[in-house]
């Protein structure tokens, strides 16, 4: 354990995550307080007080936000570096898998960036109107979000306590891979069937985003979300690493493949995102941006190009499929 | 329609502790387009918290107060900057510049959030300078400037945004005679604008001019209208 | 648009204030610069250990006695040899020499000059060796440590070892080893094998260990059970073994400074913490001159935290391109010391640029995440002055 806890980035990781905490705590506080005494009707220069606090609240939340999107590629590198002290590990795959805190943690760092984002939304809206409409919610929401932040804050401590030197892991072949005989893909499906669920998803996605179909585009998000990872991790990423047995969502990720990971999750889940909270914003808060809709189309269509942009290279390269 | 109604608009400071004061009692007041008022009186009868009343730097703790058509008394910061940075232009009796800087930079610096392009700011930055009578000076530190050029140059960054109404606060306090009757005459262009103009002030001097529509007088809080 | 006259405005006021930032900076770039340079020295030497480690053997085979290494028989070479999968079977020899009278040792290497050698790093020292004048007469290659001191102790051209039998071998001082090398290199001595062995009183038959390849990695388990039942007294070290080792001795050398380290940051956060929370007059007046003007609560928090990025991001190039200077072009006198120290003989190592990319962003976050974290609360409370309290 000593070592992975002395290992450079854990410490800039865990120090950083520390001090983010330490502000989110101060915001909760100032956050429960403003729950408890807010009263935008009256005129006491309490009330004014409480409005500068709320200032408070959502900057520390910004720069919480703005950095927690810097570590989440940071922390990916650390698990990544870690592989070289990790028995067994050759990429973060490995890593992520040493103890049962890793996967979870991953995904809540996902979702907290999602809510975060919803939650400065929000904010935006209810600072633009002249009578904070939505203060109460945004707040209690924040309360919520701080929960999960909590979570998160346990796991990453438990997570890079709990790793151990001493037994090898399992790497991502046999994790992911095809190796042991197994198929990975849930459902029985096959390659081509995968794919054709991927363009489909896609397709639909498209669709209900131009015809305004918010409900249904967020189903369609969230299904195409799962096909996408599969299809990622068990199709294009075989073409990535030109190695049909090379099934491996962290790989991508470092630099001999040109980090070109951090570029095809990132559009994903930027495309997702701008997705989702637009759905959401319209079906609670009726709020419709074109910009958003522009976003998330860009964002997911380059996710899209660039994915089947490896496949067509190999084949003109080399004129067969792997 | 008046530009400016305060209803019923109390300000009381500190309330709620023993030491608390109470600025502003039940004003009603009703002020139309292009006038010039004088609020006139001694310190401590209120017109300074009339004033930042009316440009929305703070809020009253009874009353409406709407200018323009837009009920200003509970605006929230965002909003109450925007009304600030569109709809008044303020002047303080000491002058309130950023000392470190030029001339000019304390004049853009109303437009600096504005969605304006810098050749779009500087023109009117120029123009404004120009009215007020300091262009000479852009590049000046304003440290480095006399009292009644200081004045001018609050002047200027008070214009540059082009807003209906002026308020100012006992403007000529710190300056000459000399430099009182050049800010008088500025008044006079500015109301031929067809500006609203209001400013608060215990110079009987103002009490006399041509232009001024009328004059309120304020004592202990209250106002004789 | 918005944004250029926002910068500009920015700047004129960052360059006018600039007594005001002035300490901040300053202390934040020899903060940067001290961290910076360590980590540079440590990442330069890591990496250039794990270039010599790559160019070794993958597998070393010693004896043991009562636990102990002791010399190794010649004749185990041909057993070793014979196993499937194994190549480039050599064997080495070298052993520490004392210069008694004051008790500094070099580092003697046999090399059969002839023979191909598995470890490249030797290649890459010998260079360009005329092997006939060299072998014409007892010579040795040494290492520039060994060169300033022996030359301190007049022996300039030639040397005279006391073997451990009593004789003395007058051996000639042929060439010194390139100054890149100087890492490893420093108090090493080459000489040709049989001369090494007379040197540290061995026996023909005997050499301090066996080196070889294995080029298939998944036989490596095998070969090392081979090995054991081949011999009993045997004790066999892979070279993965040995870079995991290194590693994790850099990471445990590197962590536990960042520890201490740490210390020096949350004492720097205390203190801008409260140089910015003791808001002066003036700055408080300009805030509120700014919000009476029609700036809002927002537009004055964007100021700050434009300000508060400007002081990291200057400090921070500035303290890393200071600490690039110092490490890769002054060679980073005094602190070199501190990691190379205690060394044998006085060292004077050349650091080889090699800065992960990572490494930057690592000393970034370290930095600009605690400062502004720190100056964040302050620049809340100074942006959300009333205006009119301010300008009295």
């Amino acid at each position: 354990m000593n070592e992975i806890l002395l290992s450079q980035e854990v410490i800039v990781y865990l120090f950083s995550e520390t001090l983010l905490y330490g502000l989110l705590f101060v915001a909760f506080l100032v956050t429960v307080g403003l729950i408890k005494q807010w009263n935008f009707d009256t005129f006491t220069s309490k009330q004014f007080t409480l409005e500068n606090r709320s200032y408070l609240v959502t900057i520390i939340l910004f720069f919480v936000f703005i950095l927690k999107i810097i570590l989440l590629p940071y922390f990916i590198y650390t698990i990544d570096n870690l592989s070289n002290i990790v028995p067994g590990a050759m990429c973060g795959a490995g890593v992520i898998q040493a103890n049962v805190y890793g996967y979870p943690l991953l995904a809540l760092k996902i979702i907290i960036l999602f809510l975060a984002t919803l939650w400065l939304t929000i904010n935006r809206l209810d600072v633009k109107a002249k009578n904070y409409p939505y203060f109460k919610i945004k707040s209690w929401f924040f309360i919520v979000i701080f929960l999960f932040l909590s979570v998160e804050y346990l796991l990453d401590i438990r997570y890079f306590t709990q790793i151990d030197t001493r037994n090898p892991v399992t790497c991502c072949s046999i994790i992911f891979g095809q190796t042991g005989g197994s198929n990975g893909l849930p459902f029985h499906l096959d390659i081509p069937k995968l794919l054709i669920l991927f363009y489909l998803f896609f397709l639909l996605q498209i669709l209900t985003i131009l015809t305004k179909r918010v409900l249904l585009s967020l189903v369609s998000s969230i299904g195409f979300a799962v096909v996408a990872y599969y299809a990622v991790v068990y199709f294009f990423g075989t073409y990535i690493y030109q190695l049909p047995t090379h099934q491996c969502p962290f790989c991508m990720l470092q630099d001999h493949y040109y980090y070109v990971g951090y570029l095809i999750w990132g559009l994903l889940l930027l495309g997702l995102f701008v997705t989702i909270n637009h759905a959401m914003m319209q079906i609670f808060f009726k709020q419709n941006s074109t910009k958003y809709e522009k976003t998330a189309l860009i964002r997911l269509s380059l996710f899209v190009l660039l994915c089947s942009l490896y496949v067509v290279v190999y084949y003109l390269k080399n004129g067969v499929f792997l | 329609m008046s530009i400016i109604v305060i209803e019923n608009v109390s300000k009381v400071y500190h309330e709620g502790t023993s030491h608390a004061f109470e600025a502003l009692k039940s004003i009603n007041l009703k002020i139309e387009k292009s006038q010039t008022v004088i609020l006139s009186g001694v310190s401590g009868s209120g017109k300074s918290t009339l004033l930042s009343l009316i440009a929305a730097l703070d809020k009253p703790s009874t009353g409406k107060i709407i200018v323009a058509g837009e009920a200003i008394s509970k605006l929230p910061d965002l909003h109450a900057s925007k009304y600030r940075a569109k709809t008044i232009g303020v002047i303080f009796q000491h002058f309130n510049l950023l000392e470190s800087l030029s001339v000019e930079e304390n004049v853009m610096a109303p437009l600096i959030h504005s969605r304006l392009s810098m050749t779009d700011i500087k023109e009117k930055v120029q123009h404004s300078m120009k009215l007020a009578s300091i262009e000479h000076k852009a590049t000046q530190e304003v440290k480095a400037l006399s009292g009644g050029e200081k004045q001018r140059c609050a002047i200027a960054r008070a214009l540059v945004h082009d807003p209906e109404i002026m308020l100012c606060d006992e403007p000529t306090a710190n300056l000459d005679k000399t430099n009182t009757l050049k800010f008088i005459e500025i008044l006079r262009t500015l109301h031929s604008m067809g500006k609203t103009i209001i400013v608060a002030t215990h110079d009987p001097l103002f009490e006399s001019l041509d232009f001024v529509t009328h004059v309120i007088h304020m004592e202990d809080g209250k106002c004789d209208e | 648009m918005q944004n250029s006259t926002f910068l500009y405005f920015l700047t004129r006021l960052l360059f006018k204030q600039k007594s005001k930032h002035i300490g901040a900076v300053l202390i934040s770039i020899l903060i940067i610069f001290l961290l910076s340079a360590v980590l540079f020295i440590s990442t330069s030497l890591q990496s250039t250990l794990m270039q010599t480690l790559k160019n070794q053997a993958d597998f070393t085979v010693t004896r043991l006695k009562a636990g102990y290494p002791t010399q190794t028989p010649l004749e185990w070479i041909d057993k070793i040899s014979e196993l499937n999968g194994v190549s480039a079977v050599a064997p080495r020899v070298y052993g520490q020499y004392f210069f008694t009278p004051r008790e500094k040792s070099f580092l003697i290497i046999g090399v059969d000059f002839f023979e191909e050698q598995n470890a490249q790093i030797l290649k890459e020292i010998i260079g360009n060796l005329e092997l006939k004048p060299f072998l014409s007469e007892d010579s040795m290659l040494v290492g520039e440590g060994v060169k300033i001191f022996l030359n301190a102790h007049y022996f300039k051209k030639y040397f005279t070892f006391k073997t451990p039998q009593g004789k003395f071998k007058k051996v000639h001082i042929h060439k010194m080893l390139a100054q890149e090398s100087n890492l490893i290199a420093n108090d090493m001595i080459l000489m040709p094998l049989k001369l090494a062995q007379e040197i540290l009183g061995m026996e023909e038959e005997e050499i301090t260990d066996i080196a070889f390849n294995v080029p298939n990695d998944a036989e490596w388990d095998n070969i090392i059970s081979k090995l054991h039942l081949m011999f009993y007294d045997v004790r066999v070290v892979e070279k993965r073994e040995v870079q995991k080792a290194y590693e994790n001795l850099y990471n445990y050398k590197g962590g536990l400074f960042l520890v201490l380290y740490l210390i020096t940051i949350v004492t720097f956060m205390l203190i801008l913490y409260q140089r910015y929370t003791m808001v002066y007059s003036t700055e408080r007046k300009e805030i509120g001159i700014l919000r009476a003007i029609g700036w809002s609560i927002n537009d004055v928090l964007k100021l700050k935290f434009y300000e508060n990025i400007v002081i990291v991001v200057v400090s921070f190039v500035l303290g890393v391109v200071l600490a690039y200077g110092y490490v890769f072009i002054l060679d980073a006198p005094l602190l070199s010391q501190i990691f190379l120290g205690a060394a044998n003989l006085e060292n004077s190592v050349v650091f080889i640029p090699s800065i992960p990319f990572g490494l930057l962003g690592s000393i970034f976050l370290f930095y600009a995440v605690p400062f502004l974290a720190a100056v964040l609360i302050p620049a809340w409370k100074i942006a959300v002055t009333s205006p009119k309290e301010a300008m009295l």
